[in-house]
């Protein structure tokens, strides 16, 4: 198939195109299905939660007689039948208040919004570190099909994708924290540092914009050299995605005509690779990329605990061992919506480069 | 393969990105960790819910207010019991009222005045405020308070002669708050604490990223039981776990680490250079308690026999080999408790020592065996055993292990062992579904009461259908004892009685530990369970 015999298959799709309504209605239709999975979501968290115990007795079971532990529990509310907690749940998501976490009496907004970027910046390396290595190693991959340097590329995606990010983190830690002392272990700054950053007036949360904005290269440094361990621990994973898929449709579109046509009027390989073979390819990765937020998201439960990084998935994982129902609720609730937000993009993007989407 | 400018372009920002990141690491401590210079920096797992004391009723905030705010008594450094702190004086002055008299001149570090005004202001909101995570119930037995001046207060305590009310004052309900920062019926938030500065302890919180980092100085207007720091200022890291923590102390991330290293990393310590192991009484117990309804010959039994059931109890406590347990699965972390009170508080006993066993804490098969005989019990005795790993760490399932191991030597027991959630636990232990179970116990305050009166009194909250008479009198009665030696006489005899009905077998007592790397002095780890900033120098 060439160039021209692609434009030629598009054309009836253009043609439905404009019956159906095209981008807009299509862009609508995405934005309402969000609605329906963070309800779907927050239902089930809130069920989900209520199964596991409440926080009072996690909190003091084993000190208070029953006849006390029970009074708090009513007191508390947790005692009602489900669907009055739930519907008065729902009343005040809808009014925007997320309530107070039951374990360490703060907003859940405050919790949101200081854990938040957190996560985000470890997102933010994250996918720095995917594309670096994922993207030129598929690519590399691609070009060296079924030959050495393909076998040991595919090998190292297997490798980076199976290794539970757990493992991967602690054996990261070992060798370039413990043993070598190159890079420091946990947390997302020196103390020192975390310090300096505190005294700035409305920290962003994002400790590199911080760093930058105490105008200290010691300081970005440090929370560089901090970032470096858990973004290649998440990074790695999503890279080993990237690598194989780069790879699958890099050879799809290396074995087109138009490749040999480029080739033999004299466009250099890496320029064909790079540019000719490489755009095309790029679509199903963009879809790829929504689905990957939502596994970074679940991979930052484990990291952030591995190495201290004290975002959105550490947090979730104290509140869910003190069963704080309000915290959990109000987290997963913004996971759910960065996700379906981020899918949303995913299919926006997707709509705009590839017409045939929008059907 | 030629490179075009697309290309060259790319490998320029994949060259610049790995020698930034390589550079950022080089520029980074080498260490893993950068502590600040000057101040001491502990490392620990513990969680802070709240820096309000009416919002909070745990060890993590408890450790953060025993150093920023001012108690009425306190514990000297090395003692259990409880002196006056800010005060002057404080005593009975009659059997329902208790008078604190505080030193003149007071302040808060905000320059607040700190007025008897605020003692009364800080217990009339704990109980105002009742908070469901707070620690107001341990103000039972306060009716009210009366300011009879500037420096001088009156609790009018219900019942009288309470002994345990200065170390209630002592506790974590005791912390004395500023009024004119904190509101009267509902918790501060954590930013309104550190921005008022309301602390009168030794130190003042400067700055508090809750669950990352907290930067203490010393507070100048100090004027307690303590005396000044013998430092200017100590941060406080806050890890999510043990294994974290752990890392940090190997990398000297971390000055100090306290409170929770495992048993493991803490014998490895031991042996490493650099690093020091520092051991003190602690205050938490693990024990096993028996229901006397549903035990083997519990009184709800179909075979029910009170002197059968006490046989299997018995015979029991002399299988049991504590030591055993206490260096193979907790490496000397736990020490083996052969009574009710834990070593280093007052009143302290090893009553089942002697009564069990070898008599020198060991297990003696035989002696179970010969009990169980003499009482026509047929062997194996079956025993349902249930523990709650996710409660009390992981190393339960090995601490039960052995336990079912021991109590099946000659084949006198045979245990089922069972693990649950706790959720599930809490619910069912008091419903009479475990004839036997796991608890633990860390204390409200370092008070002998506090290990009896909330587990024996008519029951207590354990549910478990113990109920002796003497017992209930004796513990009232050394409530109420101001004579110590008579208070401790009691406190005794009390043990003893239940050492011999055995209402719980009492397994272990959790040691303090806290590591420290070279050049780092002065961590004082005592029978109050308290650690003080203030001893610390580097």
């Amino acid at each position: 198939m060439t160039v021209d015999t692609i434009a030629a298959d598009a054309k009836p799709l253009a043609v439905k195109s404009s019956k159906g309504g095209g981008l807009g209605r299509y862009l609508l239709w995405r934005a309402l299905l969000i609605i329906p999975t963070v309800f779907i979501l927050v239902t089930m968290v809130f069920l989900l939660m209520r199964t596991i115990g409440d926080p009072i007795t996690a909190s003091v079971g084993d000190r208070l007689p029953p006849d006390e532990l029970q009074r708090r529990i009513s007191e508390a509310g947790y005692d009602r039948p489900i669907l009055v907690q739930y519907f008065e749940y729902l009343g005040q998501v809808l009014t925007g208040n997320f309530g107070t976490t039951i374990s360490d009496n703060r907003a859940v907004t405050e919790v949101l919004l200081t854990f938040g970027s957190a996560t985000l910046e470890l997102v933010f390396y994250t996918l720095i570190v995917a594309f670096i290595v994922g993207i030129p190693l598929g690519m590399l991959a691609a070009y060296y099909r079924d030959r050495g340097p393909d076998a040991g590329l595919r090998v190292f995606a297997i490798f980076t994708y199976a290794t539970p990010v757990f493992f991967s983190g602690l054996l990261l830690k070992l060798i370039f924290g413990i043993w070598l002392g190159w890079l420091p272990v946990s947390g997302r700054a020196s103390i020192a540092t975390e310090l300096q950053i505190q005294m700035l007036p409305n920290p962003s949360g994002f400790y590199l914009i911080d760093a930058i904005r105490l105008g200290s290269l010691e300081a970005v440094g440090d929370v560089l050299s901090h970032a470096i361990l858990p973004a290649l621990t998440l990074g790695l994973m999503t890279a080993g995605v990237f690598l194989r898929l780069v790879r699958t449709n890099m050879i799809g579109t290396l074995g087109r005509e138009y490749i040999d046509s480029g080739r033999s009027r004299g466009v250099g390989e890496f320029r064909l690779v790079t540019k000719h073979a490489y755009r095309p390819a790029l679509i199903p990765i963009i879809t790829v990329i929504g689905l990957q937020i939502a596994l970074l998201l679940g991979g930052a439960v484990l990291t952030e605990s591995t190495f201290e990084w004290k975002g959105l998935g550490f947090q979730l994982a104290y509140y869910l061992s003190a069963r704080d129902f309000i915290a959990v609720q109000g987290i997963v609730a913004l996971l759910a919506v960065i996700v379906a937000l981020s899918n949303f993009v995913v299919d926006v993007l997707a709509a705009l480069i590839d017409p045939r989407v929008r059907y | 393969m030629k490179l075009s400018r697309t290309g060259y372009g790319a490998l320029a920002l994949a060259t610049t990105s790995a020698l930034l990141l390589a550079g950022c690491a080089s520029g980074g401590s080498s260490n893993g960790g950068t502590t600040t210079s000057g101040a001491i920096t502990v490392g620990t797992t513990e969680v802070v819910t709240s820096l309000d004391p009416a919002g909070a009723y745990d060890n993590g905030s408890f450790a953060v207010m025993t150093n920023v705010y001012p108690f009425l008594l306190n514990n000297p450094v090395g003692s259990s019991d409880v002196e006056p702190d800010i005060a002057v004086s404080a005593e009975f002055t009659t059997p329902t009222e208790y008078t604190v008299v505080l030193k003149d001149g007071l302040t808060f570090a905000n320059g607040n005045e700190l007025t008897s005004s605020d003692v009364k202001f800080t217990f009339d909101r704990q109980l105002a405020i009742a908070d469901e995570n707070g620690p107001s119930s341990l103000l039972a037995n306060l009716d009210s308070i009366d300011v009879v001046d500037d420096t001088t207060v009156v609790f009018n305590l219900k019942e009288g002669n309470d002994q345990t009310f200065p170390q209630v004052l002592s506790s974590p309900v005791g912390p004395i708050v500023d009024e004119d920062v904190f509101p009267a019926d509902e918790l501060a938030t954590t930013a309104d604490i550190v921005a008022g500065k309301p602390f009168a302890g030794p130190y003042t919180l400067e700055s508090f990223d809750q669950g990352n980092l907290a930067a203490y100085a010393a507070n100048d207007v100090y004027q307690g039981l303590w005396g000044a720091p013998a430092n200017d200022a100590v941060n406080v890291k806050y890890f999510a776990n043990e294994s974290n923590l752990s890392q940090a102390i190997e990398t000297k991330a971390v000055d100090v680490a306290f409170r929770s290293l495992s048993a493991t990393d803490i014998e490895k310590f031991e042996s490493t250079d650099g690093l020091n192991v520092i051991t003190g009484p602690g205050g938490e117990i693990r024990y096993i308690v028996f229901n006397f309804a549903i035990q083997p010959y519990g009184s709800a039994t179909a075979e029910a026999d009170e002197a059968k059931a006490l046989a299997v109890r018995q015979a029991a406590a002399d299988l049991i080999d504590r030591e055993k347990i206490s260096e193979q699965v907790f490496k000397g972390t736990y020490t083996p408790l052969y009574s009710y009170v834990p070593e280093g508080l007052t009143g302290a006993t090893e009553s089942l020592l002697g009564l069990y066993g070898d008599g020198n804490g060991g297990a003696d098969a035989e002696r179970a065996a010969e009990r169980l005989a003499a009482a026509g019990v047929e062997t194996p005795v079956v025993l349902n055993l249930q523990y709650a790993g996710e409660r009390y760490g992981a190393a339960s399932s090995e601490e039960y292990a052995q336990i079912k191991a021991q109590l099946e030597t000659d084949g006198l027991f045979t245990v089922n062992l069972q693990s649950t959630e706790w959720g599930q636990f809490t619910k069912d232990r008091v419903e009479d579904m475990y004839p036997a179970h796991q608890l633990g116990w860390f204390p409200d305050y370092s008070d002998a009461d506090n290990y009896l009166t909330p587990f024996f009194l008519e029951g207590g909250f354990l549910f478990n259908h113990y109920n002796n008479e003497e017992v209930n009198t004796l513990l009232r009665e050394q409530l109420v004892t101001p004579d110590a030696a008579e208070r401790t006489a009691k406190i005794e005899q009390i043990q003893d009685l239940v050492a011999a009905d055995l209402s719980t077998l009492p397994m272990l007592q959790g040691a303090q530990v806290a590591v420290a790397v070279d050049g780092v002095d002065g961590v004082t780890l005592d029978p109050s369970f308290k650690f003080r900033f203030g001893t610390l120098t580097k």
